[in-house]
C-alpha cells in the first residue's frame, strides 16, 4: 500500500514535468494554469459521482446504463428545488430524485428480472421526456423563465486550503502562497504550484464532499461487511445466498446508492457548475461516468483517474484551443514512450505501429497551426478513447454483472 | 454415541415429479454416514431439505433430539449444519479469506476485522490439516484446494454436522485420498458427516453407516462393514445387477465399416494423433476399442464421423465415404453417441423435442418437405421417451432438467430411432446410474441382433469385455493388440492398454 502511493506520487510528478516541458516548448501557458486545473476539477466531479455510482450498482451485479437518466433527474430536481429552497436542499432533492430513478431500475431488473440494458435505456428516455414535460408545465405556470431553463439558484460558498490557497476560516483570511508562485512562470515549480492552487483553492464545499466519495466508497466496499456482501452479490450471488446474504437487499442497496450518487452528480451540474438547470445539461456525462468506471477497472481510484483525464481535456478545450494543439505533442511523447517500451519487450509489430502513429501525430502537429473547432470540441472524447485503447489493461468486471438473479438459484 | 440428525419420513413433491416419498435416516455423532442411491433417487433433494434450501411437504427433522423447522440455510447454519456443495459456491474474484468470512464477518467497529479472521482460519487449517493460503484469489486455486476452502467455510460457521454432496465427483484420486484423510480427522473431532455418493467403493472406504434410497424412499440402513459393493448396488437398483453380456455370434458376412490405413498427422510433424489404423467391422458385430484416455480414441471417432481431416480410406457398406460431409455420413446411416453428452450431444437450454432434431434435421419425422414438422417431432420425441424409459415430464422439458442417466438414454434413443447401420458409441454408459446402464446395454444388444455394427469406446473394462465381439487396444494412436474378449480378463486388458507385456 505504501509502495503504491509512492508510485502514484512519482507518476503524478512525472506527468506534471512532461506537461511543463511541453508548455515551455509550445508556450501554451493554459496547459498548467490555475484556471485549467480548477476547471478540470469542476468538470471531473459529476463524472466521478456518476462513475462511483456505477461502481456500486455494477459491483452488486446490476448493469446501470440508466446513470444518464438518473443524472438528468438529479439536475432537474436541483434546479427546481434549488431555485425555490436554496442550493443545499436542491442537492438533497437531486440525490432523492436520482434514487427514485434508481428505484424504478431496481424494481424492473431485480424484482421483475427485466434485462438490465433495456431497463436502463428506458430510464434514460423516460427521464429526459419527463423533465421536459415538467419544465414546460412550470414555464406555463409562470414560475420558470423558459421551458428548458430553471430560475437561478443561489451559489454555495467556496473555500480554500488554509495557508496555501487562501480562503476564510472563522473570520481569518488565510494567505495564498501558491498563486504568486504560479505567476512567476518558473519551470516546473510554477506548474506544480498552479495545479495545486487550482485543485485546492476556491473549492465549493460540495466538491470536497464529492471527492471524498472516492476514498469513502473504497472504504465501504472493501473494508466493511456491507461492502463485502454487496460485492458478493455481483460476483457469486448463489454462493452469497447459500451463506445467508440477502442478495436482493444488497442489489437494491447498490442500485439506490448508485442513483443517489448519479443524482448528486446531476445536481452538481445545475447548482455548482452552473447556477441554474438547463435542458441537456447532463449531455452524456452519465455515459462518460460509465466509461470512467471501465477505465478504472471497477475500482474507485481508477474512476478518479479516468474522470480526471476527461475533465482535464474538457477544461483545456473550453479555455484555450492553442493548448489542445500543444496536447498533440503530448500524444507524440506518449507514443514514443510506447515504442521504447515495446522494443524492450521485443514486441516489434506494436512498436512499429506506435512509431508510425507517433510520426503521423508529429507531422500533424507541425503542419497544422490552428485546429478546426469541431476537432477541439471532440478532444475530451478522443483523449478518453486514446488512453483507453492504449492502456492495455486486463478488464475484470464482476463475474455475475448483468445476469438476472432469482432467489432459490441454489436448486 | 448420540444421534446428531434424524430424518423421519420426509416427503417432497415438485411439479410433475415426486422427489422424496418417504426418506428416513439417523446419523450419529462421530461417524461418517453415507447416503447412496441412483441419480434421481432423491439424495440431493433430501439434503437440500436438511440444509433449509427447500421445505419438506411432510415429515420431521430432528437435530440433536430437537425438532427443527428450517426456513432458509441460515436456520440450518444456526443449528450447526454445514453443506459442502458439489458445485463449489465460491466467488473467484474474492480471496480465500473473503470467501470464508462472507456472511459471518468478524467486526472491529464498523470495519471487518481481517486480522482476527485470518488467525481463526489459520488455526482451523492447522487443526484439521486443511492447508490453504488465506490471501490468495480463489481463481488461482485448483479443485482440491477449492474444496478445502468450502470445508473451511462450513467449519468457520461452527458446523458440527457436515453434508458433503458428491464431493469426489470433481477430484483426482490423490485429492480423494486427501479429502478422506480430512474426513477422518473431522470424525475424530466428534463431528457428524453425511456423505452423498453413488460411488460405492468410496462409500465403503470412508463411511461407517450407509443409508440407501431408491425412488425417493429409504430402502435400507446398514453398517458398511456388513455389506459389499455388489449388495449395495443391488439395494440401490432394487433387483439383481445387470451384466454387460451379449449372446451368441450375430455377425453377418457383409462388411459395414472398413478402415484402411487411416492416420491423422499433426501439423507440427510430431507423432500422428492416430496412425495407420485398419480394421473391418461386420454387420451385427461389436468392436471394442480399449485404451487409456487420450491415446487416439476420440480422434478415431472424429475421423469416422468426418469431423477431422485424415489420410487413408474409410468405406461404409462397401462405398468409399472419404469425401462425405458429416451430415452426409449421418444420413447414410452412421449414428453417434458422443463422449460428452452435455457439450456434444445436447442443447442443455432447449426442450427435448428440439434436441430430438439434432442430427436429424433433414429427414422425417422432423421435416415435411422444407418445413419443420413440430407436431410430428413432439410426437416422435414422446415415443422415444417411452421406448427408452427417459424419465421426464414431457417433450417440452429442458434437457438440463434431466439427470445424466436420462440424458444419455435420450441420446441413445435419438440415435437408434433412425435405425443406423453403424453406431459409434463413445463411453455410452459413463457417469450414468446402474438402471440406465442396463437399459443402454439392452438397446445395444437388441440392435446388434438386428444387424447393426457398433464401434464401442469405453473406459469401463468389464463393459468392453462383456459387450464386444472383438477388442482392439489403442496405444499412442496405433492399434497395438487385438484380443478375444472371451479369453481376456480385465487385468490382462488393463496391462495391454498400458503397453506392459
Amino acid at each position: 500500500m505504501k509502495l503504491k502511493s509512492t508510485k502514484l506520487l512519482l507518476n503524478a510528478t512525472l506527468l506534471i514535468l512532461v506537461l511543463s516541458i511541453i508548455r515551455l516548448i509550445t508556450g501554451a501557458s493554459d496547459l498548467t494554469s490555475i484556471g485549467t486545473a480548477s476547471a478540470a476539477l469542476l468538470l471531473s466531479v459529476p463524472i466521478v459521482l456518476a462513475g462511483v455510482g456505477g461502481l456500486f450498482s455494477e459491483r452488486s451485479g446490476v448493469v446501470n446504463i440508466g446513470l444518464e437518466g438518473m443524472m438528468i433527474l438529479g439536475a432537474w430536481a436541483g434546479g427546481f428545488i434549488g431555485s425555490k429552497h436554496g442550493p443545499w436542499l436542491g442537492l438533497a432533492a437531486a440525490i432523492f430524485f436520482g434514487a427514485v430513478g434508481a428505484l424504478v431500475h431496481a424494481v424492473a431488473t431485480i424484482t421483475f428480472g427485466v434485462d438490465h440494458v433495456v431497463s436502463g435505456v428506458a430510464i434514460n428516455i423516460i427521464a429526459a421526456g419527463l423533465v421536459r414535460y415538467l419544465s414546460t408545465l412550470l414555464y406555463q405556470g409562470g414560475s420558470w423563465p423558459g421551458p428548458s431553463q430553471s430560475p437561478d439558484i443561489s451559489s454555495i460558498a467556496t473555500n480554500g486550503l488554509p495557508v496555501l490557497s487562501g480562503g476564510t476560516y472563522a473570520g481569518w483570511h488565510s494567505p495564498d502562497i501558491l498563486t504568486p508562485l504560479a505567476e512567476k512562470h518558473w519551470f516546473f515549480i510554477s506548474d506544480v504550484a498552479a495545479i495545486l492552487r487550482g485543485l485546492t483553492g476556491d473549492l465549493s464545499y460540495v466538491t470536497v464532499v464529492a471527492i471524498a466519495v472516492v476514498p469513502l466508497s473504497f472504504f465501504i466496499l472493501w473494508k466493511t461487511s456491507f461492502g463485502l456482501r454487496l460485492r458478493s452479490a455481483g460476483e457469486a450471488p448463489i454462493a452469497a445466498e447459500s451463506l445467508g446474504v440477502n442478495v436482493y437487499l444488497m442489489k437494491y442497496a447498490g442500485v439506490l446508492i448508485s442513483g443517489g450518487l448519479a443524482g448528486l452528480g446531476g445536481g452538481f451540474l445545475a447548482i455548482v457548475a452552473a447556477n441554474h438547470y438547463q435542458e441537456n445539461q447532463v449531455a452524456g456525462r452519465g455515459y462518460i461516468g460509465l466509461a470512467a468506471l471501465l477505465f478504472g477497472n471497477y475500482r474507485p481510484g481508477g474512476i478518479l483517474a479516468g474522470a480526471g483525464l476527461f475533465g482535464f481535456a474538457d477544461a483545456l478545450q473550453l479555455r484555450d484551443s492553442a493548448a489542445i494543439h500543444a496536447l498533440i505533442l503530448l500524444i507524440v511523447l506518449v507514443l514514443a514512450y510506447l515504442v521504447y517500451r515495446d522494443i524492450r519487450k521485443g514486441k516489434h509489430v506494436s512498436a512499429a505501429i506506435s512509431a508510425i502513429m507517433s510520426a503521423a501525430f508529429l507531422w500533424f502537429y507541425l503542419a497544422v497551426d490552428v485546429l478546426p473547432g469541431q476537432l477541439v470540441t471532440m478532444t475530451p472524447y478522443i483523449a478518453t478513447l486514446l488512453v483507453m485503447s492504449l492502456a492495455s489493461q486486463r478488464l475484470r468486471m464482476p463475474a455475475a454483472d448483468g445476469i438476472p438473479y432469482r432467489r432459490g438459484g441454489l436448486r | 454415541m448420540s444421534v446428531a440428525v434424524e430424518l423421519r419420513h420426509i416427503s417432497k413433491r415438485f411439479p410433475g415429479v415426486i422427489a422424496n416419498k418417504d426418506v428416513s435416516m439417523k446419523v450419529e455423532t462421530g461417524t461418517v454416514h453415507a447416503l447412496v442411491g441412483e441419480n434421481g433417487a432423491g439424495k440431493s433433494t433430501v439434503m437440500k431439505i436438511l440444509y433449509g434450501m427447500q421445505r419438506p411437504d411432510g415429515g420431521e427433522i430432528l437435530v440433536n433430539g430437537q425438532a427443527v423447522n428450517f426456513k432458509n440455510p441460515n436456520d440450518a447454519i444456526d443449528a450447526s449444519i454445514g453443506m459442502v456443495h458439489q458445485h463449489f459456491m465460491l466467488a473467484d474474484n474474492f480471496t480465500v479469506l473473503e470467501n470464508i468470512i462472507l456472511g459471518a464477518e468478524p467486526k472491529h467497529g464498523i470495519t471487518i476485522d481481517f486480522a482476527a479472521a485470518r488467525k481463526k482460519v489459520a488455526d482451523m487449517s492447522a487443526a484439521y490439516g486443511l492447508d490453504v493460503d488465506p490471501d490468495i484469489l480463489v481463481e488461482e486455486l485448483g479443485v482440491g484446494q477449492r474444496q478445502r476452502v468450502e470445508i473451511l467455510k462450513v467449519l468457520y460457521r461452527g458446523a458440527r454436522i457436515l453434508i458433503f454432496d458428491e464431493p469426489t465427483a470433481v477430484l483426482v484420486p490423490q485429492e480423494v485420498d486427501d479429502l478422506f484423510n480430512a474426513l477422518k480427522g473431522l470424525r475424530a473431532e466428534g463431528m457428524a458427516i453425511i456423505f452423498i455418493s453413488h460411488k460405492l467403493d468410496e462409500v465403503l472406504r470412508v463411511a461407517d453407516d450407509v443409508t440407501v434410497v431408491r425412488a425417493g424412499s429409504t430402502v435400507a440402513e446398514v453398517k458398511s462393514k456388513d455389506v459389499t459393493a455388489r449388495q449395495l448396488a443391488e439395494l440401490m437398483v432394487g433387483s439383481e445387477l445387470p451384466q454387460p453380456t451379449t449372446h451368441g455370434d450375430t455377425r453377418r458376412p457383409e462388411i459395414t465399416l472398413a478402415l484402411k490405413d487411416v492416420s491423422i498427422p499433426t501439423k507440427s510433424g510430431s507423432r500422428d494423433l492416430i496412425s495407420h489404423i485398419s480394421f473391418d467391422l461386420h454387420a451385427g458385430e461389436v468392436i471394442g476399442i480399449a485404451g487409456v484416455e487420450g491415446n487416439g480414441q476420440a480422434e478415431l471417432v472424429e475421423a469416422i464421423m468426418g469431423l477431422r481431416e485424415y489420410t487413408g480410406q474409410i468405406e461404409f457398406k462397401g462405398e468409399n465415404i472419404d469425401h462425405f460431409t458429416v451430415a452426409h455420413r449421418h444420413d447414410a446411416g452412421i449414428g453417434l453417441i458422443p463422449e460428452d453428452r452435455q457439450r456434444q450431444g445436447l442443447m442443455m437450454a432447449s426442450p427435448l423435442w428440439e434436441n430430438r432434431i439434432l442430427g436429424h434435421q433433414r429427414s422425417k419425422p422432423v421435416m415435411r418437405g422444407f418445413v419443420l414438422d413440430k407436431k410430428a417431432t413432439i410426437a416422435d420425441t414422446r415415443t422415444i421417451m417411452q421406448e427408452f424409459d427417459v424419465r421426464a415430464p414431457g417433450p417440452q422439458t429442458l434437457a438440463a432438467a434431466l439427470s445424466g442417466g436420462n440424458q444419455q438414454k435420450f441420446i441413445v434413443g435419438r440415435e437408434m430411432s433412425k435405425a443406423p447401420s453403424l453406431l459409434v458409441a463413445s463411453h455410452p454408459t459413463r457417469g450414468v446410474d446402474v438402471g440406465a446402464q442396463a437399459a443402454i446395454w439392452e438397446e445395444l444388444r437388441r440392435a446388434r441382433e438386428k444387424g447393426m455394427a457398433v464401434v464401442l469406446i469405453s473406459a469401463d473394462l468389464e463393459e468392453l469385455i462383456g459387450m464386444s465381439d472383438r477388442l482392439l487396444v489403442m496405444l499412442r494412436g496405433a492399434i497395438t493388440a487385438q484380443l478375444d474378449p472371451q479369453k481376456t480378463t480385465p487385468e490382462q486388458l488393463g496391462s495391454a492398454m498400458t503397453g506392459a507385456k
